[in-house]
C-alpha cells in the first residue's frame, strides 16, 4: 500500500464525487456495496475520504497498526476542523454508540441529536483525545456499512436461502420405495458386502455412531471413508457390520476407533445371510391386557404385576400389582429432608413387604396429609392405589415379559384382594394356565401319564408315547379304546396325576420337594411334601412321578439349614428354609428374609456361646427349653446370639420351618437340674480368691475366657501359599476353613484358608497345621502351666517382692543357731512352714503351683522364693537374654571359681546385692549351701521365677537348653520323674537321649529329645522338667561346660583331677583346664 | 444429513415409525423428522413426537451413502437423508398418518418386520 498521502490524492476527487452522488441518491435503497458509516456522511469530503481510505485499508485485510499513528494525526487534524459538525466524544463516550441511529446525510436531524445528546455526551476532552475519536469512528463506519449490506439484500435471496435451509420440511413424503416387496431387496452381486466386525461388547452402539462422525468429518477430505453403512444389533452383541466394497475400506474405516477389534478378523458376511442379519428379530414379547409380568428394577424388582392397559405406542404399561409400603419409615427421613432420603435409598435398606394398600395404616404412619382420595381411589405419594393394589404405568423395557412364570403363591396373593378374604371372582388363571401349557409341552416326556383336557378326544387319558414336535402320540387306557394310539396336540394334554401318586417337584420355587398327592384339581396339585409335612400346590406340569423321597437340599453354597449366618453388622438369621438357590432366614427380630448366598457374609458359630436362661442357669446350644411367657413355646436351641438372642427349633410349629427366635432370658430349660451341676461353671471356681486349691487366680482368668477356643488359635505359622507366601503370622482367629492371622510384618491381619499355613515350630520347621501338636497349643490355653510356676508371676506367692520374702527372714531355727543363715540353710531345715522338712523347700516349689495357700510342699515357696530368686536391684536380669550368662547377681564373682563359692561364709554371700535383697532369707531359702555350690547357675537365674539350687535342676535345664551357647548342641540328658507326673505313662522313664532344640512356651520349655539307645525312633517332645544333663563320666567323653567362663565351650574330659573335677580341653585344643563335673554335661558326639 | 445424537447410548434416543429415523427428542422437536415431516408434523410438539416416534427400537445403522448402501435399500431409507436409522422399530404410525398415507395412495410399512414379502 503506497502512503497515505497518495492514497488520499488520488481518490480524493472520485471519492468526493460518489459521495455526493450517494447523497443525492439517498432514497435509493443501496444495492451496490459501498455504504458508509451513517455520520461520516455528514461530514464533508475530506473527512470522508480520510474513512474510507482506512476502511480501504482494513478490507484489504492489511494491518494498520503502523500507519496508523500517521494517519491518525492526520484524522485528527481533519476532524478537528469539522468540529463543529461532529459530536465530541471523550474517552467514556467510546463506549456509548451516540450516533448509532443518526442517519445519513440528514444534518438536521443530527444537529438536533448533537442538541439533545449534548446533556449526557460529555464534551470532547483536550485534543489528545482526537486520535481516539477517529479510530472509533472508523469501526463505526465499518459495522454501519456492513449492517446496511444485510439490509439491502434481496428479500427474495433470502427468502431463497431459508427455504434452502429449512425447505425440507415441505418436502413430500412419497414413500416411493414401498411398493417393492422385500424380496426383491435381496442383495446381489453388484451390491457391496457386509463384513463383520468384532467389537468390544457394550461399545457396539458408539461405535457404530463414531463410523458415522468419521465418515461426516473426513467427507470432504484427500481420504474419505469409502464405507456404504454400519449397524449393529443388540442380539448380537461384540459385533458391528460395515457395508463396504473392500476389507481394506472396513480396516480404514475402523483404524483408530477405540473398542474396534479389526485384528480379531473383518469376515465376509455371506450374500444370503446378509439380509437375515437385518431381519433378526428378538422374539416378540407381546403384551396384553391382563398378562403377567415381571418388573425388573426399583423397589418392586422381581415382584408380579398385571398389565391393565398399553399406551398405543406400546411404550407405556399400566400394571396393577401389590405395593410394598414402607410403615415404618425413618424419622430422620422426614425431618432431614430429601438428601437424606436418597442416601438412604442408595443403600441397602430394607424392602418393605408386599402388602395391601390400607388407607388406615398408611394415614396412620404417614399422616393424613399424605394420601388423597379421589372416588375410589387412594393417591399416595404419587402413586394409586386401588383395591389394595398400586396401579402404575412402567415402561416396557423395564418389564421381563417372558419367563414370568408366577407361581401359584402369588396368583392366591392376587385373587385374594385387600381384605385377605376370598375374592368373589378371583384372577384369571386360564392366562396362567395357557402360559404354563406352553412350557408344558417341553415338559413331557415318553412315559408320563397324561389326559386330555380338551378337543375332541377330551377325557381320554394314557401314556405318552412319543413326542413329535406340538404332536404327542398317546397310548390311551381305558375302556373302548384301550390300548390305541391316540395323536393329540401337545397342548391339549397334560400331565395326569392321581391321588396317591409320589410325586417330585421339577422346576421351580419348590423343585425338588417330593410328596403324596393328595387332590388334583384341573392342572394344580396338591401334596403332601415330605420334607416339610406341608401341603405344597404346584401346576401339573412342575411334577412328574418319582418313587424316589426327596430330601430337599439343604445345602445351597457354603451353607445349609439351620445355620446362624451373619446377613450384615447388625442381623444375623437362621435359615430355615433352603430353596433351590437361596435362603429363607429368620433374623433376630423375627423378620424372615429371601437371601442368596452371596448375601451372606459369613457363618457365624455359636457351638460355644453360653447364654443365662431365665433361672440365671447357663443356656447352651442344644439345650432343649421353653419360653416362659408368650406362646410357652418349646424347643431345641439352634443358636445364641450375642447371649441375648436364642433361635430355638420345634418341629410342631410350622411357621417359618419351626424356626423361632426369642430372648434367652424368657426361656427355662425343660432339664433344670442337669444344668445346675454342670462342672466348670461353678461361680466359685470362677473367683480367685474363693477358689484356693492348686488353681489360683490364674486358673480363673482362664476359665473365664470364652470357652476353649480353636486350637490353632494363637498358632505361629508361616504362609505358604498364595499372595503372603512366606510371611509369618500369628493365627487370631479361626472362622471354618479361614484363618485370620496377624502377619508379624506390617501389622497386618488378613484372612486366609487354613490350607495355606503351616505351623512354624520353634526350631524353625514347619508343619501342617492339622498335625497333632501338643506341647504348644494345647498347653498354652490350660491356665497355669503345673510345670514351671515360678514362671508364672502368681501374685499369692510374693516372689519378687524382696520386702515380702524378707518378712519372713528371720527364721526361727536359723536366727538360733547365731549362724549366718546361710548355714542354717545348709541344715536343711530352713523353713518353718515346711512340713516334710527332708525336702528341700524349693524342689517341690519349683515343679509344682507356687500357691502359699496350697498347703503341703507348695506352701514353702515363699520363703524360698524370696530368697533365691530376689531380683537384684543391681541387676536387670532379663529373661533369655543376657540374664543367663551369669551376670544375674553382681554379687557373684564374675569369674566363678566355685570353689570361693564353696567358702560357707556368709560373707561371699554378703555381697552387697545379697544385703540389699533380703539376704538372710535368701540362703535360708537355699536349701544348703552345698547346692549353691554345685549349682552356681542358680545364682544367676536371671529372673525371679527360676529356681535356684540343684534340685530343682531339672526345670533349670530347660533354661540351660534354651541359653542360645549351649542352645542345639545336642546335649544330652535323661528323663526323669515323668512317671511321677505320669507323663506319657512314665514310659520314657530314665531313656537317655540328646536334645536337639528346646522351644519355649509361655507355660513350659520343651525339648525335642532323640532317644540314645532307640535310635530309629523319632524325636519326642519332652517337657525339660522331665530332663535332667547327664555329666560325662568317662575320659575322652564330649561334654558341654554349662557355666562359667567357659561356658558353652565343647571340651573333651582329659584326665580326673578327683572331687568330680575334670580337667578338660577344648575340643583340638591341648590347653587344659579344670573343671566342676557338675559344670559339664555330656554331649552326643558321634 | 440428519442431526447426529451426540450420545450413542442415550435412552432418550427415539425413532420415526415412519421411516425409523434416530434422532435425539429435542432435534424431533427442533427440526422435526428430516424425512417425512411432512406427514408427521413433529416440529415443536413434543406430544406429536411422544406419539410419531418411539424409544423401543433394535439395532442401529449409520447410513453413511444411502444411495449406493443396500442396507439402506433394503430398509428402504436409501431415499431418505443421511443419518442414524433403526433396523427395527416397534410400533405403528398415529391412525391420522396411517389414513393420510392411505389417501396418498402409499403402502404403510410398519417398522417392525411384522410383515416382509
Amino acid at each position: 500500500m503506497s502512503g497515505l498521502d497518495d492514497d488520499y490524492d488520488i481518490q480524493d476527487p472520485i471519492q468526493h464525487e460518489n459521495e455526493e452522488e450517494d447523497n443525492e441518491q439517498q432514497s435509493q435503497p443501496r444495492a451496490s456495496g459501498k455504504s458508509r458509516g451513517s455520520i461520516y456522511d455528514a461530514l464533508d469530503g475530506e473527512d470522508e475520504e480520510e474513512e474510507d481510505d482506512e476502511e480501504d485499508e482494513d478490507e484489504e485485510g492489511e494491518e494498520p497498526g503502523r500507519d496508523r499513528g500517521r494517519k491518525r494525526a492526520k484524522v485528527c487534524a481533519i476532524v478537528d476542523l469539522h468540529r463543529c459538525h461532529r459530536h465530541r466524544r471523550n474517552a467514556v463516550n467510546r463506549f456509548l454508540d451516540v450516533e448509532a441511529e443518526v442517519d445519513t446525510e440528514e444534518e438536521e436531524e443530527e444537529e438536533e441529536d448533537e442538541a439533545g445528546g449534548d446533556e449526557f455526551i460529555a464534551d470532547i476532552g483536550p485534543e489528545g483525545d482526537e486520535d481516539d475519536v477517529n479510530r472509533r469512528a472508523a469501526v463505526n463506519a465499518r459495522l454501519d456499512r456492513r449492517e446496511r449490506e444485510l439490509n439491502d439484500q434481496d428479500l427474495a435471496k433470502i427468502a431463497q436461502n431459508l427455504h434452502e435451509r429449512y425447505g425440507r420440511a415441505a418436502v413430500r413424503y412419497t414413500g416411493d420405495m414401498n411398493e417393492v416387496p422385500q424380496r426383491l431387496l435381496m442383495p446381489s452381486v453388484h451390491d457391496a458386502s457386509l463384513w463383520q466386525v468384532r467389537v468390544k461388547p457394550g461399545r457396539e452402539r458408539d461405535i457404530v455412531f463414531s463410523l458415522m462422525r468419521k465418515a461426516i468429518d473426513l467427507e470432504y477430505t484427500a481420504q474419505p471413508l469409502s464405507i456404504l453403512s454400519a449397524f449393529q444389533r443388540d442380539s448380537l452383541p461384540g459385533m458391528v457390520y460395515v457395508e463396504a466394497r473392500s476389507a481394506q475400506q472396513v480396516n480404514q474405516a475402523c483404524k483408530g476407533l477405540v473398542g474396534v477389534y479389526p485384528s480379531r478378523g473383518i469376515v465376509l458376511v455371506p450374500i444370503e445371510e446378509m439380509a437375515s442379519l437385518l431381519q433378526i428379530k428378538k422374539q416378540d414379547l407381546t403384551v396384553t391386557p391382563g398378562s403377567w409380568v415381571r418388573i425388573k428394577r426399583g423397589k418392586y424388582q422381581g415382584d408380579l404385576a398385571q398389565v391393565m392397559d398399553i399406551t398405543e405406542n406400546g411404550e407405556d404399561v399400566g400394571l396393577k400389582f401389590i405395593p410394598r409400603i414402607d410403615l415404618n419409615p425413618r424419622d430422620d427421613a422426614n425431618v432431614d429432608g430429601r438428601k437424606r432420603k436418597k442416601a438412604g435409598t442408595g443403600l441397602t435398606t430394607m424392602r418393605p413387604p408386599q402388602r395391601f394398600f390400607n388407607y388406615e395404616e398408611v394415614v396412620k404412619v404417614h399422616g393424613r396429609k399424605q394420601v388423597s382420595k379421589r372416588n375410589q381411589v387412594y393417591v399416595f405419594q404419587n402413586d394409586t392405589y386401588k383395591d389394595g393394589f398400586i396401579e402404575k404405568d412402567f415402561k416396557l423395557n423395564a418389564l421381563q415379559l417372558d419367563n414370568v412364570n408366577p407361581t401359584l403363591d402369588e396368583i392366591t396373593k392376587f385373587s385374594r384382594g385387600q381384605d385377605g378374604a376370598d375374592n368373589e371372582n378371583p384372577v384369571d388363571l386360564s392366562i396362567i394356565a395357557e402360559a404354563s401349557r406352553k412350557a408344558a409341552i417341553a415338559v413331557l416326556q415318553p412315559g408320563d401319564h397324561v389326559e386330555v383336557f380338551e378337543g375332541e378326544q377330551s377325557g381320554v387319558y394314557g401314556v405318552v408315547d412319543s413326542i413329535n414336535q406340538d404332536v404327542v402320540t398317546v397310548t390311551a387306557i381305558g375302556v373302548d379304546i384301550d390300548g390305541q394310539k391316540v395323536d393329540v396336540p401337545a397342548r391339549s394334554v397334560r400331565k395326569r396325576f392321581k391321588p396317591g401318586d409320589h410325586v417330585k417337584v421339577m422346576t421351580g420355587q419348590n423343585a425338588d420337594e417330593t410328596g403324596l398327592v393328595i387332590s388334583v384339581t384341573d392342572n394344580v396339585v396338591t401334596f403332601l411334601s415330605d420334607m416339610s409335612m406341608q401341603e405344597v400346590s404346584v401346576f401339573s406340569k412342575d411334577l412328574r412321578e418319582a418313587a424316589e423321597v426327596g430330601s430337599g437340599t439343604n445345602v445351597v453354597g457354603n451353607y445349609e439349614l439351620h445355620d446362624l449366618v451373619q446377613l450384615d453388622l447388625q442381623t444375623v438369621g437362621v435359615i430355615f428354609k433352603t430353596e433351590r438357590d437361596s435362603f429363607r432366614v429368620l433374623d433376630q427380630n423375627g423378620q424372615v428374609r429371601l437371601v442368596q448366598p452371596h448375601q451372606i457374609s459369613m457363618r457365624r458359630n455359636s457351638d460355644r456361646a453360653i447364654a443365662t436362661d431365665s433361672e440365671g442357669h447357663e443356656l447352651r446350644v442344644q439345650d432343649n427349653v421353653k419360653e416362659i411367657e408368650g406362646e410357652a413355646r418349646k424347643g431345641r436351641v439352634l443358636h445364641i446370639h450375642q447371649s441375648f438372642f436364642a433361635f430355638l427349633h420345634n418341629r410342631d410349629i410350622l411357621e417359618n420351618g419351626g424356626v423361632f427366635v426369642t430372648r434367652c432370658r424368657s426361656l427355662s430349660s425343660l432339664a433344670p437340674k442337669g444344668n445346675l451341676v454342670k462342672p466348670g461353671m461353678d461361680l466359685g471356681k470362677m473367683n480367685p480368691t474363693a477358689a484356693g486349691g492348686a488353681q489360683g487366680g490364674m486358673v480363673g482368668s482362664g476359665a473365664m475366657g470364652r470357652g476353649p477356643r480353636d486350637r490353632d488359635i494363637g498358632a505361629v505359622i508361616t504362609v505358604v501359599k498364595g499372595n503372603h507366601k512366606g510371611y509369618n503370622g500369628i493365627i487370631k482367629d479361626i472362622n471354618g476353613t479361614q484363618a485370620r492371622v496377624e502377619l508379624n510384618t506390617g501389622n497386618k491381619v488378613i484372612t486366609i484358608d487354613k490350607q495355606k499355613l503351616y505351623r512354624r515350630l520353634p526350631d524353625g520347621k514347619l508343619q501342617p497345621l492339622s498335625a497333632p501338636y501338643h506341647q504348644q497349643g494345647q498347653q498354652r490355653n490350660m491356665g497355669p502351666p503345673a510345670g514351671v510356676p515360678s514362671r508364672t508371676p502368681n501374685p499369692y506367692t510374693a516372689s519378687r517382692t524382696p520386702g515380702w520374702g524378707g518378712g519372713r527372714t528371720p527364721n526361727p531355727f536359723a536366727s538360733g543357731d547365731g549362724k549366718t543363715p546361710a548355714w542354717n540353710a545348709s541344715s536343711r531345715t530352713p523353713n518353718p512352714y515346711v512340713s516334710d522338712g527332708s525336702k528341700t523347700p524349693a524342689w517341690n516349689a519349683s515343679s509344682r503351683t507356687p500357691n502359699p495357700y496350697a498347703g503341703g510342699d507348695g506352701g514353702k515357696t515363699p520363703a524360698w522364693n524370696a530368697s533365691s530368686r530376689t531380683p537384684n536391684p543391681y541387676s536387670e536380669p532379663s529373661w533369655g537374654s543376657g540374664g543367663w550368662g551369669g551376670s544375674a547377681s553382681p554379687a557373684r564373682p564374675a569369674d566363678s571359681s566355685w570353689s570361693s563359692w564353696n567358702a560357707p561364709t556368709p560373707a561371699a554371700a554378703a555381697t552387697p546385692g545379697f544385703l540389699s535383697a533380703p539376704t538372710p532369707a535368701a540362703y535360708t531359702g537355699a536349701p544348703t549351701p552345698a547346692g549353691i555350690m554345685n549349682d552356681p547357675g542358680s545364682m544367676s537365674a536371671p529372673t525371679p521365677g527360676v529356681s535356684g539350687n540343684e534340685d530343682d535342676h531339672d526345670s533349670d535345664f530347660g533354661l540351660v537348653l534354651r541359653d542360645p551357647l549351649i542352645a542345639n548342641k545336642k546335649v544330652v540328658a535323661e528323663i526323669r520323674g515323668s512317671a511321677d507326673a505320669g507323663w506319657l505313662d512314665g514310659d520314657l522313664e530314665f531313656k537317655k537321649g540328646y536334645v536337639s532344640s528346646a522351644f519355649a512356651s509361655l507355660s513350659e520349655i520343651t525339648a525335642l529329645f532323640h532317644p540314645l539307645d532307640s535310635p530309629g525312633d523319632p524325636p519326642v517332645h519332652v517337657p525339660t522338667v522331665y530332663l535332667q544333663p547327664v555329666q560325662p563320666e568317662e575320659v575322652e567323653d564330649h561334654a558341654l561346660v554349662l557355666r562359667g567362663i567357659h561356658k558353652g565351650k565343647h571340651v573333651v574330659l582329659r584326665e580326673s583331677a578327683g572331687h568330680g573335677v575334670w580337667k578338660v580341653s577344648q575340643f583340638q585344643d591341648p590347653e587344659a583346664f579344670s573343671i566342676d563335673e557338675e559344670s559339664l554335661v555330656k554331649l552326643y558326639h558321634v | 444429513m440428519a442431526t447426529i445424537p451426540p450420545q450413542a447410548r442415550s435412552k432418550q434416543l427415539r425413532a420415526c415409525l415412519l421411516c425409523s429415523i434416530i434422532q435425539h427428542p429435542m432435534d424431533f422437536r427442533k427440526i422435526g423428522c428430516p424425512n417425512c415431516e411432512e406427514l408427521m408434523q413433529m416440529k415443536g410438539s413434543p406430544d406429536r413426537i411422544s406419539v410419531c416416534t418411539t424409544t423401543y427400537f433394535d439395532g442401529i445403522i449409520a447410513v453413511i451413502d444411502a444411495e449406493a448402501s443396500w442396507v439402506a435399500r433394503w430398509q428402504r431409507t436409501s431415499k431418505y437423508v443421511r443419518g442414524m436409522y433403526a433396523v427395527r422399530v416397534k410400533g405403528r404410525i398415529p391412525e391420522d398418518v396411517e389414513a393420510e398415507l392411505e389417501s396418498r395412495g402409499i403402502k404403510y410399512r410398519p417398522r417392525d418386520q411384522s410383515d416382509q414379502d
